[in-house]
């Protein structure tokens, strides 16, 4: 027979303002099974504390209910509590007098016979409860690290710095991500090369990091601590251990392609580094565009006009490090944590019709504007018009495209338009005193140190011409733009004729971003976004254990931020790589294989993939619960029609037995 | 015609048994009063003569396969029987590979008794939206294009009714339940090891014969059927004391509709609304 032990709290007046302590102590003495019933003005108070520790040896109580505030609040404190006096920490209940009861109700007798009812309840669950026991459970300390943009660039140098290996996953031939596209950056107008180029090149150097460039993630299995992720590597018809990145083939190599990572404004070869500054500083092939892979693959139909055998790169390559053998190939790694950075694309603005849909060539895109105006970039950081290359001298940009506006469903504000347009306005003015700007914008959001004042010296300073209003169409009229809008302000209509139209479009998630977090079983939202487990408090976390993500891939951000948050999500990865072994919460969901028909409705409803198939020494395929996954959110409980589920600490038994003690049977 | 899908039958039963393909034939034969089918099993290719197809074969035979796991089995089924197919299916309760299905596209099936045979068609075919089957190996007659009656007017009917009336009446059939289960016994989508009804830690369900445990019983067999149950009817057949279920089972039916806009067993890879989530499916709350 079990000894239950009852203890009311006061919690100063909160609860025994409202609620007639006493009487309720008196009620829980005649309860079954209960062996001893008290009050304390607060229990969760030291003195409190040792009062109920004193009664479980005095009075031998082997369970205790304790009826005071929500369990959220100190539920953990009173399992110590009762831990501390030998009593298994789940053999507690609390009842919630004051969340539930007091704070609620303001007639006392009503409330105080609620206050019974509550108590009555815990004690009959109580009754039902049994021990539980955490376990331990093993883990690889390695981190995974998906996008090497400046975020995972930040985290991988950081999770390395704590002595933990990393694996940086890429899928480009290089790391860098957008900020080895940019020119100068806000507010600072430091050179984004120089200050990116030595991290990258750190992470190439570190002992501890393994750079995967040209690879991405395909399957991702397993738990916290325990993933078993398949990367594949793409082909790139280049051996990197021959290879010495001289750079004699892409010199020679005659074929040019539009260059990706200077936005269509320059070229490639098809053996190529994307940028000249690119980790791994080795060439990749093109093998889309290679003229000897099409050799080769019109070699197996022999179909159509026969293509030049090239062969060039091969015969200049002082190593021989072109292998034409080299197959894409899947490669199986483990590891303990993954922080997902995939990173932003920028919105596609050919939707907008009235901006000429892509057909102007003088209408460019910010990021095109920063490929300009770098040193490093297709005209060596001289502003030419893509069409005639002149200097443009009247400039307009534009605000906002593909970011507040319904219409494209992007309602949301990508935060460094504004900022960024600000810094292209400031540099233009510097690198040709003629140019006139224009910036059309819808508010001027600066929040950020030293941002406004950033913003501000763009439009005392450089005597850009700020209107507010939407543009509404712009035109071409012999070798200018004419641009339409509307000065909201002045309230009247404006045109101005352009030499140039730079369009600030919004940022938006990665191709695949949606795909990836499928993948890893983290949720996303509906512009696919990644969604952190909390957005104040755990802003680098998901709801998946072991797996925390960072940086644009998440929302708008500006570098500092990427940076903030990619050595935060470091910090997480390595708190749970340092541990030795991890603990799991006992409660959770288990599975009766009896009763178990094997129809996995709680697989399709359970939204940590915690449930796997197991078959039975009869033969029957019936489900399983991965403890290490399971969260204990009970979703499967409710699916199973014949009740094979029960969650622990919550079971079918303890919770019927609280009902049918409610409605007095 | 009869005759004729009785000799197709017959013969498609010969060869799979023949050749070995299966082990055993599930259809049906007269039963003992020489009027009326019952359900049939054979394992010998000697014994095929008995097979019969006519309309009183109302049995849904899908049930049986449950008992022959693992064990390659062909099975006669009707239009709506085939949904039931596609639900054990969906449910991972069937392996496709493991059975040959000789599909009827069934005329409809009359009211029967012992020694007794009507020829009124029993109230599921007059609502049957489902004379051809959705899935099968063999099909036997001719597909024809159905033409959906209308489905739900005795549902709209009680619905119409006061609250305290419906009450009361669905009291009154509680009152009359024999838990016998027999609705369960003969339901393809009731196929748990340890039905609730039984399980006496936790009692889910007083065992005693009592209205309020009876009414227990009968509604949440009812949910546990929502967005599952697929019309065969067969529960309110074998009801010993007739209690109206296929109210409570259509009903439950055209909230999926409704809700959901989902017919249970209609494909072999379903996923039941119940246990999905989609952000634009209507809650159905509070509207
Ligand atoms: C025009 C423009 C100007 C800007 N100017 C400034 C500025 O002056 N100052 C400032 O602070 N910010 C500026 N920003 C913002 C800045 O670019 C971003 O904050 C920053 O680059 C985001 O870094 P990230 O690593 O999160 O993402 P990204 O830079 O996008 O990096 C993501 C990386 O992940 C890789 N990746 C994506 N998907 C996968 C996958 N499935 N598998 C493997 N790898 C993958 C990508 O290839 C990429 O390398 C500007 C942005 C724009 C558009
Ligand atoms: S309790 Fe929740 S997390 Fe655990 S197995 Fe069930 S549905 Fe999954
Ligand atoms: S509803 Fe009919 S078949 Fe079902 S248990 Fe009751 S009496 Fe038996
Ligand atoms: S009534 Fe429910 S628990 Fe019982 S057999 Fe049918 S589905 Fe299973």
């Amino acid at each position: 027979m079990s000894r239950i032990g009852v203890f009311i709290c006061h919690c100063g007046t909160n609860i025994g303002g409202v609620v007639n302590v006493p009487e309720v102590v008196e009620a829980a003495r005649h309860m079954p099974l209960v062996a001893f019933a008290d009050e304390n003005k607060y229990t969760c108070s030291e003195v409190g504390q040792s009062s109920i520790r004193n009664a479980i040896a005095e009075h031998k109580l082997d369970r205790v209910v304790i009826a005071s505030c929500s369990p959220r609040m100190h539920e953990n404190t009173f399992r110590r509590t009762v831990t501390a006096a030998g009593i298994n920490p789940y053999l507690l209940e609390m009842a919630n007098l004051r969340e539930h009861c007091s704070w609620v109700h303001s007639d006392a007798r009503d409330a105080t016979s609620k206050a019974i009812d509550l108590v009555r309840m815990a004690v009959s669950k109580v009754a039902r409860h049994e021990a539980l026991f955490p376990k331990q459970i093993g883990l690889t300390k390695r981190a995974l690290v998906i996008g090497g943009g400046v975020t995972g660039i930040q985290a991988a140098l950081d999770i390395a710095a704590s002595g933990h290996e990393v694996v940086l996953v890429e899928k480009e031939p290089s790391i860098g991500g957008r900020m080895a596209q940019l020119d100068k950056t806000f507010p600072t107008l430091d050179c984004s090369a120089c200050i990116l180029t030595p991290k990258m090149v750190d992470v190439a150097q570190h002992p501890k990091i393994t750079l995967l460039s040209y690879s991405e993630i395909v399957d991702v299995r397993g738990f916290v601590g325990n993933f078993e992720v398949d990367i594949l590597r793409k082909a790139k018809l280049v051996d990197y251990e021959k290879c010495t990145g001289c750079g004699l083939c892409w010199q020679a190599c005659p074929e040019k392609i539009p260059s990706e990572f200077n936005l269509g404004l320059g070229h490639r070869t098809a053996i190529y580094i994307p940028f000249a500054q690119a980790v791994p500083n080795k060439p990749v092939i093109d093998i889309a565009n290679c003229r000897y892979e099409n050799y080769r693959r019109w070699k197996e139909t022999e179909e159509g006009e026969e293509p030049p055998q090239c062969r060039i790169c091969e015969g200049v390559c002082p190593t021989e490090a072109i292998d034409r053998t080299q197959q894409d190939e899947i490669i199986t790694e483990k590891f303990g944590a993954i922080v997902v950075t995939t990173g932003f694309k920028t919105f596609d603005y050919s939707v907008y019709g009235e901006y000429g849909g892509g057909r102007y060539p003088n209408v460019i895109t910010s990021l095109q504007l920063e490929r300009l105006m770098s040193a490093a970039g297709p005209t060596e950081g001289e502003v030419l018009r893509p069409s005639d290359g002149t200097h443009p001298k009247s400039v307009v940009f534009i605000q906002c495209v593909g970011s507040r506006d319904d219409k494209v469903n992007r309602p949301y504000c990508s935060k460094v338009c504004c900022m960024y347009t600000a810094k292209h306005a400031i540099m233009l003015k510097e690198h040709d005193p003629e140019v006139q700007c224009y910036v059309f914008y819808i508010d001027i959001r600066a929040g950020g140190k030293d941002f406004e004042e950033f913003a501000r010296r763009a439009q005392d300073e450089t005597g850009a011409l700020y209107l507010r209003g939407r543009v509404s169409q712009i035109y071409q009229q012999g070798d200018k733009l004419m641009v339409l809008g509307e000065d909201s302000l002045m309230g009247r209509p404006v045109e101005i004729t352009a030499d140039l139209v730079v369009l600030a479009t919004g940022m938006e998630p990665s191709e695949n971003a949606a795909e990836i977090a499928q993948t890893l079983n983290i949720s996303y939202n509906t512009y696919n976004f990644l969604i952190e487990a909390h957005p104040k408090l755990r802003p680098v976390e998901t709801q998946t254990d072991g797996i925390f993500v960072a940086g644009a891939a998440v929302g708008p951000r500006d570098i500092p931020e990427c940076v903030a948050h990619g050595s935060a999500a470091a910090v997480k990865a390595v708190a749970l790589l340092s541990q030795d072994s991890l603990t799991t919460d006992p409660l959770i969901s288990v599975v009766d294989p009896m009763k178990c028909v094997g129809c996995f409705a709680c697989k399709e409803v359970c939204p940590f993939n915690a449930i796997e198939e197991q078959v039975t020494r009869d033969g029957r395929t019936i489900s399983s619960i991965n403890e290490s996954v399971c969260k204990g959110c009970g979703l499967c409980v409710v699916a199973c029609r014949p009740g094979a589920i029960n969650l622990r600490g919550f079971t079918n038994q303890q919770l019927l037995s609280e009902v049918l003690t409610l409605v007095g049977r | 015609m009869e005759a004729d899908f009785t000799s197709q039958i017959r013969e498609k039963a010969r060869e799979l048994l023949e050749k070995g393909t299966v082990e055993c034939v599930i259809g049906y034969e007269t039963g003992s009063d020489g009027v009326s089918a019952r359900p049939s099993f054979i394992y010998n290719p000697s014994e095929v003569e008995r097979l019969v197809f006519d309309n009183t074969c109302s049995h849904n035979l899908v049930k049986y396969l449950l008992d022959k796991k693992g064990k390659p089995t062909a099975i006669v089924v009707k239009g709506c029987d085939s949904r039931a197919l596609n639900l054990l299916l969906s449910e991972k309760q069937l392996q496709r590979d493991q059975i040959f299905i000789i599909g009827v596209v069934c005329p409809g099936v009359v009211e029967w008794g012992w020694n007794r045979r009507s020829e009124q068609f029993q109230k599921r075919c007059d609502l049957c939206r489902q004379h051809t089957p959705l899935v099968y190996d063999l099909l036997i007659g001719t597909p024809v294009t159905e033409e959906p009656p209308p489905e739900f007017t005795d549902i709209a009917e009680m619905s119409a009714r006061a609250t305290e009336e419906r009450a009361s009446f669905w009291r009154e059939q509680a009152e009359r339940c024999l838990r016998c289960y027999a609705c369960r016994q003969a339901c393809p989508g009731c196929y748990c090891i340890d039905c609730f009804v039984e399980q006496l830690d936790p009692e889910w369900v007083g065992i005693r014969i009592a209205t309020g445990e009876n009414l227990m019983w009968n509604t949440i067999r009812a949910f546990h059927l929502a967005g599952r149950c697929i019309a065969c009817n067969e529960c309110e057949r074998v009801c010993p004391v007739n209690l109206p279920l296929s109210l409570l089972n259509r009903k439950l039916e055209e909230e999926m509709l409704e809700l959901f806009d989902y017919r249970a067993g209609m494909s072999e890879d379903a996923t039941a609304p119940l246990i999905t989530f989609i952000k634009e499916e209507k809650l159905g709350i509070g509207e």
